[in-house]
């Protein structure tokens, strides 16, 4: 066999041992040693390899961004932030057709922007937001469906983990891909605030009404959320005003963050070390999977598979603009049953080769953070996508009344309004890079 | 089986808890550089406009600035938490996976599958730290410093090898517990899962 065969092969085994439910991480970790075994036809080349890959991965100055945001994260829900984000929102919102609903969608924005993961995200609004929603009439499939397609704008705004991944695995810059990703990440919030009032018109009797609220407690309820805002502010500002760098930026998130929770009374000794615990068990499983990716690809890159796979691709003679369709196809499909960050260390380094060698009519940077919010994009939208998106159980089970099927029926809508925001920033690059 | 289970679980919490604790040293590390940059730029200002110069020089030469190095000291002290991290995650079960088949296949089928899982992931685990070992080794012979602050590469590998060995020890530790419940068909780890929350 020869090593590029070799190569070729592993992919099915790697998926094989995947659809049996050997954790991603190990799968590739595994795939990455017995093909590196074949290839060099020894375990020593692996073997050394490893002597030096666990550190130099975890110690990886960049990654250590991830820890530090989602211990931002934690914080930021023990703070009490999603609440006041949530009733400023309702305040401004809340009165018209489908209201609270929006707010909802409002609200998981503004959490999007001091917490970099979807599922915290989704699960922290819904705490808030599910009652309030049931209360005012809400459907039960219309609420779950909207706190999960809401979770997703958690890793579109900016800060984002999965783009810090990207950023690596792609040596792009972070803070500019960050910018790249904030418009499209407006046009989400807004997208889904357009689908909500399409389906509380399409569906009478889905939403109920909410008495209007006077200005003065709508100007109260948004200064309560100066919190969120001046985090924001500091780590985002501070990452592209070139003040510090994205870890540094983190950092103070972090610690800003821990410093609300504590003013609120939010955090004691006993959540201090839940939120550690948290953040352990994330951390751990992500950077495990950012170990089994580095050996996979070392591997892989030994094997030549993606130069040759992209060689392939442009010689097919295909538009390039079909050849990145057929991939965002993919990317949509795998995203129906595997986690975006897993996606994107699993494709990423087979795709990217193939699109930069495409002549899309822009700088290679450009492309390369085009390319980059396009996937994160359809990545996200797979989290959404019935039956299996993971968004979808997360809230499903925090909302027992509800069946499955009244959520698939609703999310519907939001994954039609993911799909067109796809073709437009497809159609359209400069939305996305008119800002760098 | 389950007083065992328990102090496992302690043990690996509280690496988890240390982890943290380092995690969160390293975030004030990081912010207090930052201040200190800034201060240090703001120093620079007032000596240059000639304001109070002598005691903004005064402070900038006792070494108010950023610290130097602080990135050095976080990837040291990251791949210790994130090796601390391994053991909750571990025991918690708690890594990413694909469960598309999982109810389409038979139970025995699932069980089997799950402890050769385990297997495998105790058998990368201990290789992983049995690496680390070497690398520590290597490290430690050839007195290696770290750029800025000079400290010996050996610490930061032997600080990670702690951590790698304590998830070495975790998975195999799962590894035996699910063939224990192969053999028993008693359930010892879903509770682990229910404890975490």
């Amino acid at each position: 066999m020869s090593n590029l065969e070799i190569g070729i092969y592993s992919f099915p085994v790697l998926l094989a041992l995947i659809f049996l439910r050997v954790p991603i991480g190990l799968a590739m970790f595994s795939v990455g040693f017995g093909g590196f075994y074949l290839v060099m036809g020894s375990a020593r080349l692996p073997l050394a390899q490893l002597k030096d890959l666990s550190y130099s991965t975890f110690s990886n100055y960049s990654l250590s961004i991830v820890p530090m945001f989602l211990l931002m994260g934690y914080f930021a829900t023990l703070g009490g932030m999603s609440q006041a984000l949530f009733k400023a929102a309702e305040s401004w919102l809340g009165h018209r057709k489908g209201g609270v609903a929006m707010a909802a969608i409002g609200a998981c924005a503004g959490f999007g922007a001091i917490c970099g993961s979807s599922l915290a995200t989704a699960a922290t609004m819904s705490r808030v937001a599910l009652p309030e929603l049931k209360s005012y009439g809400y459907k039960g499939g219309f609420s779950t469906a909207t706190l999960a397609a809401g979770g997703t704008l958690g890793i579109l705004i900016p800060p984002s983990v999965v783009l810090v991944i990207y950023a690596i695995l792609t040596e792009q810059n972070i803070a500019k891909l960050f910018l790249a990703a904030f418009v499209p990440g407006i046009l989400a919030a807004i997208g889904y605030m357009i689908a909500v009032s399409i389906y509380v018109r399409l569906n009478p009797g889905s939403a109920g009404v909410r008495e209007r609220v006077p200005y003065a407690e709508r100007l109260r309820a948004l200064w309560n959320v100066w919190p969120v805002l001046l985090v924001f502010v500091a780590v985002v500002g501070g990452i592209y005003g070139g003040i510090f760098t994205p870890t540094e930026g983190a950092a103070v998130g972090a610690l800003g963050t821990g410093i609300i929770a504590w003013v609120n009374g939010g955090l004691t000794l006993r959540t201090l070390a839940d939120s550690f615990a948290d953040t352990a068990r994330s951390s751990a499983m992500i950077f495990f999977i950012v170990l089994g990716a580095a050996f996979y690809n070392l591997f892989l890159a030994r094997t030549r598979v993606p130069q040759e796979l992209s060689n392939w691709v442009v010689e097919l003679g295909m538009a390039p603009v079909a050849v990145l369709a057929v991939i965002l196809l993919i990317y949509l499909v795998l995203g129906c049953f595997m986690d975006s960050l897993s996606m994107i260390l699993l494709t990423v380094p087979i795709f990217f080769p193939v699109i930069m060698a495409m002549d899309f009519g822009m700088s290679a940077e450009h492309v390369a953070i085009w390319f980059g919010i396009l996937v994160l994009i359809v990545v996200e939208v797979g989290l959404i996508t019935p039956p299996v998106g993971m968004n979808l159980f997360v809230i499903n089970a925090m909302d027992p009344e509800t069946p499955m099927i009244e959520t698939y029926k609703a999310v519907v809508y939001y994954v039609v309004s993911d799909l067109l925001r796809v073709a437009l920033l497809v159609a359209f690059p400069a939305i996305t890079l008119f800002l760098l | 089986m389950t007083a065992l289970h328990r102090f496992v679980m302690k043990v690996a919490r509280a690496m988890a808890l240390l982890g943290g604790a380092v995690l969160v040293t390293v975030i004030m590390i990081t912010c207090l550089s930052i201040v200190g940059r800034a201060l240090n730029a703001t120093l620079h200002v007032l000596v240059d406009a000639g304001l109070m110069s002598a005691f903004a020089q005064g402070l900038i030469d006792a070494g108010l600035g950023a610290i130097p190095g602080s990135f050095e000291l976080v990837e040291a002290a990251m791949a210790f938490c994130i090796f601390a991290f391994l053991p909750l995650c571990q025991i918690t079960q708690g890594h990413a996976a694909v469960d598309l088949l999982a109810g389409a296949l038979p139970r025995g089928m699932n069980r089997l599958l799950e402890v050769l899982i385990a297997l495998l992931f105790a058998a990368v685990l201990v290789l992983i730290a049995v690496q680390l070992y070497a690398g520590f080794e290597r490290k430690l012979g050839s007195g290696q410093t770290s750029l800025m602050l000079q400290f010996p590469i050996w610490w930061a590998y032997g600080a990670s090898l702690f951590g790698a060995v304590m998830a070495a020890a975790a998975g195999v530790y799962v590894a035996l517990v699910k063939l224990y419940e192969l053999g028993t068909g008693r359930v010892v780890l879903a509770d682990a899962i229910g404890a975490d929350h």
